[in-house]
């Protein structure tokens, strides 16, 4: 047995003393946080804003990013909800 | 396991290929510079990127690998279509790919020099090529082997010896090898960048529809969902008995195969701190931000928010993906439960499931997928020796319209390399190939540590960015050797991992150690000019707002 190996038993048995629901929080709280971070995001960092040359028009509301993110991390949410 | 076809499936595989190459060939048109070979002329649509992402990330292997992997492990397999794509996908949407964007940057190591300096350019851009060489190759190589092994080819093979001799070649392969490379190479390099991202585009529907199909057959020969549920509710329960038969004290929950989060004590190599720490916290953000061949494709869109858009997209799609994949893997656990090899779930489900017609294009969404992955890492090895080798250090002055030329032939003479790696790749031991792709794996963990310091941190120096990318990587190989039966044998020690293929782990440390090395030896080395220090993201995306 090498320090490395000593090392590694260490690390793995500490790792083994958090608990699995612990655990789980965490895979779900990843999504939920991203999730609100996305949702406070500024308009203009979600539509397209006056990026598009010579199209002086509203926004529609399906040009907003926030809707997109929201449905692939709310799905995430839901999965690790009742797979992890 | 050969999968029988009729005319009709060879006929919808052959109206595929012509299709792809149609598209392929027809965008060629209007291609007059290396700008328009390599971003595709910054005009290429949010959909179509987010769906070349999405087709480029799942290669014909990994529909049988995940599914594999599903079969012997369970779901968390899925984890990294899920929490090892979705999260960093969205982050990368709004944080790293409008700053690259802004940054007019053709490639990643391009990056590198404007922040550090033309050392660190050199050693990732050679880093990068030699992994998608290679990976060309191995993906060629791979594919064909299990294309050859569902499709019987034996009438071509005994022509091919008949007329080429080499009767000790195993030619099922080669003429897949050879068939796919050629029709790859023809598309990629006549049309660009755009002809990769608009076939992929195709491939990502074609694969989507194959694996969807089996998912439903399947379910509905099982029973519906809710017999499906009983099934796998019977056999975590017989899972639970057998284990507790032989420990009776054990009281591990077994039900892997609808698990995500798996303990740490489990023999899977999906176990929780290697998929949190080394791949949603590493390996994850090196791909989706680092990857040349992923990157490469956003800043072919037509302006900033198309960019941000075709992440977002890419992590709508990628959400379905598993679904896709590991259920029908399931449906194979309780069909076949009794498989030797978890990688035969999807052929069987295949020959078992699909009446004629639908054995074609399922076998056509296989090729779609494989094809998705060459074709991508084609492009974007020819734009790295393009653009950071040829444009950076021998012809500086070039014209856009030699550079499309060495774009071109550097996708053909990447093409014919391919063949001859998979040929050689093919004389080798089984399982060698696997060996490849995990040691060219090792350098994506310090790679991640070069960019975020670059990034993020203004005394991150050049020097520091190089020692600690060098650095990373001799740590992965170190682990990775010292995992090795020969040498901890040799040593008197024990494998310093107790998970088979620990690949997750090896990017943990060696991110750690570059990161350590990045930040030592940029503290006492002198830091970087201010005109260096524009590139860093809090400067960038000031100046970007400004505008």
């Amino acid at each position: 047995m090498t320090p490395l190996h000593h090392f590694g038993n260490f690390v793995r048995e500490s790792v083994e003393l958090i608990p699995l629901s612990w655990v789980r929080i965490v895979f779900v709280a990843i999504p939920v946080l991203i999730l609100i971070w996305v949702l406070m995001l500024p308009k203009s960092e979600t539509t397209p804003g006056d990026e598009i040359p010579g199209e002086d028009r509203p926004v529609r509301w399906d040009e907003n990013l926030k809707i997109g993110a929201s449905l692939a991390l709310g799905f995430q949410i839901i999965i690790y909800t009742i797979f992890a | 396991m050969k999968v029988s076809l009729s005319t009709i499936d060879y006929l919808i595989i052959a109206i595929y290929l012509v299709t792809t190459m149609g598209i392929g060939l027809f965008l060629s048109g209007g291609m007059k510079s290396g700008k328009d070979f390599f971003l595709g002329g910054r005009r290429l649509p949010w959909w179509a990127i987010g769906m070349s992402l999405v087709a480029t990330d799942i290669g014909g292997t990994d529909i049988i690998g995940v599914g594999g992997a599903t079969y012997q492990y369970g779901i968390a397999s899925a984890n990294f279509e899920w929490i090892g794509c979705v999260p960093i996908m969205i982050v990368a949407a709004f944080v790293f790919i409008p700053f690259f964007y802004r940054t007019g940057i053709y490639t990643i190591p391009e990056y590198m020099e404007k922040r550090f300096n033309v050392s660190v350019r050199t050693v990732l851009a050679c880093c990068w090529l030699a992994f998608m060489a290679c990976n060309i190759g191995i993906m060629l190589f791979a594919s064909a082997k299990m294309v050859s092994g569902m499709i019987d080819l034996s009438s071509l093979s005994h022509y091919c010896i008949s007329t080429f001799g080499h009767a000790d070649w195993n030619w099922d392969t080669m003429i897949c090898i050879w068939v796919t490379a050629i029709l790859v190479g023809i598309y990629t390099s006549v049309g660009g960048l755009a002809a990769v991202v608009y076939t992929d585009a195709i491939q990502c529907t074609v694969m989507i529809a194959g694996c969807l199909m089996i998912l439903v057959i399947g379910i509905y020969q099982i029973g519906g969902i809710q017999q499906f549920k009983k099934e796998l509710d019977l056999i975590a329960v017989k899972n639970q008995t057998d284990v507790q038969k032989e420990d009776p004290s054990s009281n591990e929950v077994t039900d892997q195969n609808r698990s995500l989060v798996v303990p740490v004590s489990s023999n899977s190599p999906f176990v929780w701190p290697g998929i949190l720490f080394g791949l949603a916290f590493i390996l994850s953000p090196a791909y989706w931000i680092g990857n040349q061949a992923i990157v490469q494709r956003s800043l072919g869109a037509k302006n900033e928010f198309q960019a941000k858009a075709s992440y977002i997209w890419g992590a709508v799609l990628k959400s379905v993906i598993p679904i896709i994949v590991t259920i029908p893997a399931l449906i194979a656990v309780i069909k076949f439960p009794n498989l030797e090899d978890g990688d035969q779930a999807f052929p069987h489900l295949v020959s078992e499931l699909l009446p004629v017609g639908l054995r074609g294009l399922f076998l056509a969404a296989f090729i779609a997928a494989l094809m998705s992955s060459i074709d991508s890492y084609l492009n974007s090895a020819a734009t790295i020796v393009t653009n950071d080798l040829y444009s950076r250090f021998i012809n500086p002055d070039a014209s856009d319209k030699r550079l499309l030329f060495i774009g071109r032939t550097m996708t053909i003479l990447l093409v014919i390399w391919g063949i001859f790696f998979a040929h050689y790749i093919s004389t080798l031991q089984s399982g060698i190939y696997a060996i490849f792709q995990t040691l060219m794996a090792f350098f994506q963990g310090p790679a991640l540590a070069v960019l975020m310091t670059g990034l993020f941190w203004k005394r991150a120096t050049g020097i520091g960015a190089f020692a600690g990318f060098l650095s990373g990587i001799c740590c992965s190989v170190s682990l990775y050797a010292l995992n090795q039966p020969a040498v901890y044998k040799m040593l008197g020690t024990e494998p310093l991992f107790q998970i088979p293929d620990p690949f997750l782990y090896f990017s943990i440390w060696a991110f750690l150690v570059a990161m350590s090395v990045i930040i030592i030896v940029s503290f006492f080395t002198t830091p970087e000019p201010q005109e260096k220090l524009q590139y860093l993201y809090s400067r960038r995306f000031q100046q970007g707002e400004n505008k």
